[in-house]
């Protein structure tokens, strides 16, 4: 029977549509957009598992389409059926893909275990200082072997600290009794044994090396095995003998601790890493002021002029946001040379784009009642906006630069990951050396640079917000001069800073040719093309006259003014009926293949096909004794044998975000589901305030805190010797992060609850698992999901930058393409990066909406 | 029968909240607990179903000594003693349902319940509980979406799933507009006739003590100033309760509505 005949309100017939064309029975049965939502979903999922070629996925594939009959069947009977076992299946093939793609190999967690444990043993074992050492050492020469009559050795004994050998002189094999005198009390030493050449080597005795103590006097004895320490092929003469000598060395502490050398480099990035971060922050803050002017809508709003100009500035805006910090430092080395420079110009940029973003919202959200009552008043404009504007908006301005000097100064110490600045530079070092030690006294600086400015900030931030005074005094006198001091101290430490970041406007203006290629090369990304094929017309040249002529004949299309000449002599190259209007290459071309361009960046074919050139017969052209075959001149170029296509780079681009959104995905995933029991663990209110609860809610949060300022962009250093660099390793590093940072923000959210319900479910008997399901578990589940999403927005970002440094994904493609000078190709990947970043921006908004 | 003898509460910050506390509610009484803000209202009431331990003192109900009771011993009392609450304390996206329902789990599989599961009878006491205070209509709806009046309905049905023999009501007027106010009490009143449950309830306004309880006990400063009936409860006695300045005020009676 065909299908039409069946009346629509029959379930079989949208179950059956369903069963082959998923969600098309449900479009007909009038749920649209549940329709829809299931065909691209099964439709994306059989591109990735076409992609992936994990083939293994279509089991839960089938078991979709069936509940995809299931769900229409059940629509059509009139029932409300839930998501539940779809979004299952779909989530089991969408982590299956992932999981191929970005490489998961848990198994390498282990086996790589070996290689991260000496970064976790060097955590506890920083290099910060040294002990200087002062040598004692005592020489006393001894003749190998014994001869008659014993010449006088030619070498001096030590006088301050004696050596007396129980002999003058013995024999290879024997045993030699050692006195030792006037050397450091109560310290130990070695022996050591000097050859005729002066060259020491330990001594030993029975195969021990010998270690001495001296008494509270000085004194020791010991005993050693005299080596064989002359080469055979120069041993003395029968009846001669050589001066051998022994030595006893006592290395003692002397003097204060010092610190290493890493400590005083540290020290200095420490410093760097300010500098940029407060730079940044400055230079931002006054280029974001006026941007946010322009950005904000009710100030921007009034007629189509301005109104352009905010959209304007709103997008420019976006995009620059949309990239991170560190391709911006990229960008910029190309600009302006690697360096602290390139480092401060994309901190700034980032800043400017991100402040004057926030300026401008906070400049919407004014109250327009107090404009309305200082207007009343009778005051003029700069009245207005000294007595009712900021005063609205300078709290939050502050807070909101507050904030940013934060992530500024978290982003300062990855910054060096590409560049040379700041700490991050000195880690990458260290780990490419092995020098873990010093990578650890690094990281350990990182954690507290980043925990004494949140703790600084944070405690500014709060006196602002709470309208309390920063300087206490109430004396005019001191509050004055406290003024003073702070004023001094912002315009030093800018004046320092500007040192210590370089600063070379003049590098602006000496890059900008390369930077203005640059942004050439960006405003035309690698999209389409069309294939093509390289063409070659040649004619002979007979250098010079008379010599061998050419058998292969000429091509109709390329001629000469000449046969042929000597070298110099002048030669008029014709190309006709070439492709119009198309730069061709014309070269000198030897019989062996070998071939020079007669002019580089020559030439341009004219509207009919033509091209011609004035040019001198080039030395290599001469054909030399025993060749039969003079040269050629050839004209190539390439020819279109197809239609438009995207190109490669756009494939590589297309599968790279991929590759990078399923790493932020799993990223996130991973973080929060280890996040979740954890923050239960570092809850205040769950934890209660037993000793072990107390313990265990501060030792996690600290622990929350330290991990949660290092940088994922650092730890893909680790976890890319952990498992090997490639997409995992930036899952890793990822999720590495997520888990504190979500942990810290669950746990607040926690905190946060009402815990009315808790109280009313407690009193009704319940157990504390019962509590927590039916009283907190649905409290938390919307800050939960906006927490998730969040972090999920920010490692998309982090995950297009996490590739620089061995994470995979589209960022390590992208830096592949800046350092090969392809930037068409790094231009395409940072269009992808920007597209990318805007759909998830929007898709995740959406999703928060519903939440609320 | 509930006794209270010599309860005392300290909290950690040094407040005594109820100083030496002691007098008796027997089966059947609608007792009203009245006092200024921070009296000791709410820390008495949480200290007979041990929401806040007691610093010494006892409290015994039916012969069982509630103060030394722990774990299972102190859940299996706990069920028998319904509570209702200022705020409603309701989980406000978890449905009606759901929020009556977790009002049984004293009574439940501690292990099946966490999944959602409860038995049919269950689910039909439930919607007999709803029904009782008026609102089955809105099992189905989240919990916000329903006005306050309607919140504490919510709340006295979650109470009457635990069967309670005594039901604990702290401040359940407060924060709900006169009219709403006499509606409240007056499902306590009949859950006090029909059922035979023991009230003890936290009042602010004076009219609906005399409308409803049919004994008194008066805080002050965590201390019994006052023990009676409610018509003993002079203006004077109010004044010994409430302080000096104290007015009595008039909430609008029933038949207003």
């Amino acid at each position: 029977m065909p299908p039409e005949n069946k009346p629509p309100s029959s379930p079989w017939f949208p179950a059956l549509l369903s069963l082959f064309i998923p969600g098309s029975g449900q479009f007909i049965l009038k749920e649209r957009s549940r329709g829809f939502v299931l065909f691209l979903t099964v439709i994306i999922l059989l591109s990735l598992i076409a992609w992936t070629r994990a083939f293994v996925l279509l089991v839960p594939m089938v078991f979709l389409f069936f509940w995809s009959a299931r769900d229409a069947y059940r629509l059509a009977k009139g029932r409300q059926p839930g998501w539940g076992a779809a979004l299952l299946l779909a989530g089991l093939v969408l982590y299956g893909t992932a999981i191929v793609v970005t490489e998961v190999r848990p198994t390498r967690l282990i086996t790589g275990l070996p290689n991260v444990q000496p970064y976790l043993r060097s955590l506890f074992n920083p290099d910060l200082f040294e002990q200087p050492t002062e040598e004692i050492t005592g020489v006393a020469p001894i003749m190998v072997p014994c001869v008659d009559p014993l010449p006088a050795p030619n070498r001096e004994a030590s006088t301050d600290h004696i050596l007396i050998p129980e002999a003058p002189c013995t024999e290879v094999g024997n045993l030699l009794h050692i006195t030792g005198e006037g050397f450091a009390p109560n310290e130990s030493g070695q022996m050591q044994w000097i050859d005729p050449l002066g060259t020491p080597r330990r001594a030993t005795l029975d195969g021990q090396v010998v270690v001495f103590t001296a008494d509270e006097n000085g004194r020791f004895e010991t005993a050693l095995t005299v080596p064989q320490a002359v080469p055979l092929t120069a041993q003395p003469a029968p009846g001669e003998t050589l001066t051998h000598a022994v030595r006893a060395v006592q290395s003692i502490p002397s003097g204060r601790l010092q610190p290493t050398q890493t400590l005083s480099l540290v020290w200095e990035k420490i410093g760097e890493t300010i500098a940029l971060a407060f730079l940044a922050t400055v230079m931002g803050v006054i280029f974001a002021v006026p941007v946010s002017f322009l950005a904000a809508r009710n100030l921007m709003g009034g007629n189509a002029v301005t109104l352009a100009i905010y959209n304007i500035v709103r997008a420019i805006l976006n995009i620059i946001r949309s990239i991170e910090t560190l391709m911006w430092a990229i960008i910029f080395a190309v600009w302006v040379g690697l360096g602290p420079f390139a480092g401060t110009l994309a901190l700034w940029f980032h800043t400017v784009a991100a402040l004057a973003k926030l300026y401008s919202e906070a400049i919407e959200s004014i109250d327009p009642g107090p404009i309305e009552a200082i207007r009343a008043t009778g005051a003029n404009w700069p009245q207005m906006v000294v007595y009712a504007v900021l005063p609205q908006i300078l709290p939050t301005f502050t807070s909101f630069t507050l904030y940013r000097f934060d992530i500024n100064v978290r982003l300062s110490t990855v910054i060096g990951l590409v560049s040379d600045a700041g700490l991050g530079f000195l880690v990458v070092q260290w780990v490419r050396l092995n020098r873990f030690s010093a990578m650890a006294t690094a990281i350990i600086a990182i954690i507290i640079v980043v925990a004494v400015l949140d703790l600084a900030s944070g405690w500014l931030r709060e006196r602002i917000i709470q309208g309390k005074p920063i300087i206490s005094s109430k004396n005019p006198v001191v509050r004055a001069a406290i003024k003073l001091m702070i004023v001094v101290a912002f315009l030093a430490t800018f004046a320092w800073s500007w040192q210590v970041a370089k600063i070379n406007l003049v590098e602006l203006v000496t890059g900008a040719p390369k930077g203005l290629a640059l942004a050439r090369e960006f405003a035309t990304p690698d999209l389409f093309t069309r294939p093509t094929e390289s063409r070659a017309i040649s004619t002979p040249l007979t250098v010079p006259c008379g010599a061998a002529e050419s058998t292969i004949p000429a091509d109709p299309d390329i001629t000469l003014s000449v046969d042929c000449g000597d070298p110099g002599d002048p030669v008029v190259i014709t190309g006709t009926n070439l492709p119009p209007n198309r730069t061709v290459s014309i070269r000198w071309v030897m019989p062996d293949g070998a071939f020079l361009r007669v002019k580089s960046n020559c030439c341009d074919t004219d509207g009919d096909g033509n091209v011609t050139l004035d040019a001198a017969i080039n030395p290599i052209m001469v054909v030399e004794e025993g060749q039969t075959e003079p040269g050629r001149v050839e004209i190539t170029y390439e020819e279109i044998v197809g239609g438009w296509q995207v190109t490669e780079t756009v494939r590589t681009v297309i599968r790279l975000s991929i590759v990078t959104l399923l790493m932020a995905l799993l990223a996130t995933t991973i973080g929060a589901l280890f996040a979740i029991p954890l923050s239960f663990l570092a809850a205040r209110n769950i934890m209660g305030d037993s000793p072990i609860g107390r313990t265990t809610y501060y030792g996690l949060r600290t622990a929350f805190n330290i991990a949660r300022s290092i940088e994922p962009l650092i730890l893909v250093l680790v976890a890319a010797t952990w498992v090997g660099a490639g997409p995992f390793a930036g899952v890793l590093a990822l999720a590495l992060n997520n888990i504190p940072n979500l942990g810290k923000l669950f746990s607040e959210s926690i905190e946060e609850i009402d815990p009315g319900p808790v109280e009313a479910v407690t009193a009704s008997g319940a157990t504390r698992m019962q509590s927590l399901v039916y009283a907190i578990v649905p409290q938390i589940i919307p800050p939960f999901l906006a927490f998730i999403i969040y972090q999920w927005d920010i490692n998309i970002r982090m995950s297009t930058v996490i590739g620089f440094v061995g994470g995979g994904g589209i960022g390590q493609q992208f830096r592949i393409w800046v350092s090969l000078n392809q930037y068409g190709a790094a231009a395409t990947a940072i269009l992808a990066i920007v597209i990318m970043v805007w759909t998830m921006d929007y898709l995740s908004a959406k999703a928060r909406e519903r939440l609320v | 029968m509930l006794q209270i003898k010599n309860l005392t509460k300290v909290f950690p910050t040094g407040t005594v909240a109820l100083n030496n506390v002691s007098f008796e509610v027997h089966d059947g009484e609608y007792l009203a607990v009245i006092g200024l803000s921070g009296s000791g209202k709410s820390t008495l009431l949480r200290c007979i179903n041990r929401l806040i331990d007691p610093t010494s003192g006892e409290v015994i109900w039916n012969e069982h000594n509630i103060t030394s009771a722990s774990g299972a011993e102190l859940r299996r009392m706990r069920r028998q003693i319904g509570m209702i609450f200022q705020h409603f304390n309701l989980v406000k996206r978890s449905s009606v349902m759901t929020n009556v329902l977790s009002g049984r789990l004293g009574y439940v599989h501690p292990v099946w319940s966490l999944f959602g599961r409860f038995s049919a009878a269950d689910r039909q006491r439930a919607m007999a509980a709803l029904e009782r205070v008026g609102i089955a209509d809105k099992a189905d709806n989240r919990a916000d979406q329903l006005s306050g009046g309607q919140q504490q309905r919510v709340g006295i049905a979650r109470a009457l799933m635990q069967e309670p023999q005594l039901l604990l009501a702290d401040e359940p007027v407060a924060s709900l507009d006169p009219v709403l106010s006499h509606s409240i009490l007056r499902y306590l009143e009949l859950l006090n006739q029909q059922d035979g449950i023991t009230v003890l309830c936290s009042l602010h306004f004076l009219d609906l003590v005399h409308r409803y309880a049919t004994r008194v006990v008066g805080l002050k400063g965590g201390e019994l100033v006052f023990d009676g009936l409610p018509s003993e409860l002079t203006p004077e006695k109010f004044k010994e309760v409430y302080g000096e300045e104290a007015e009595m005020v008039q909430v609008a009676p029933p038949h207003a509505a």
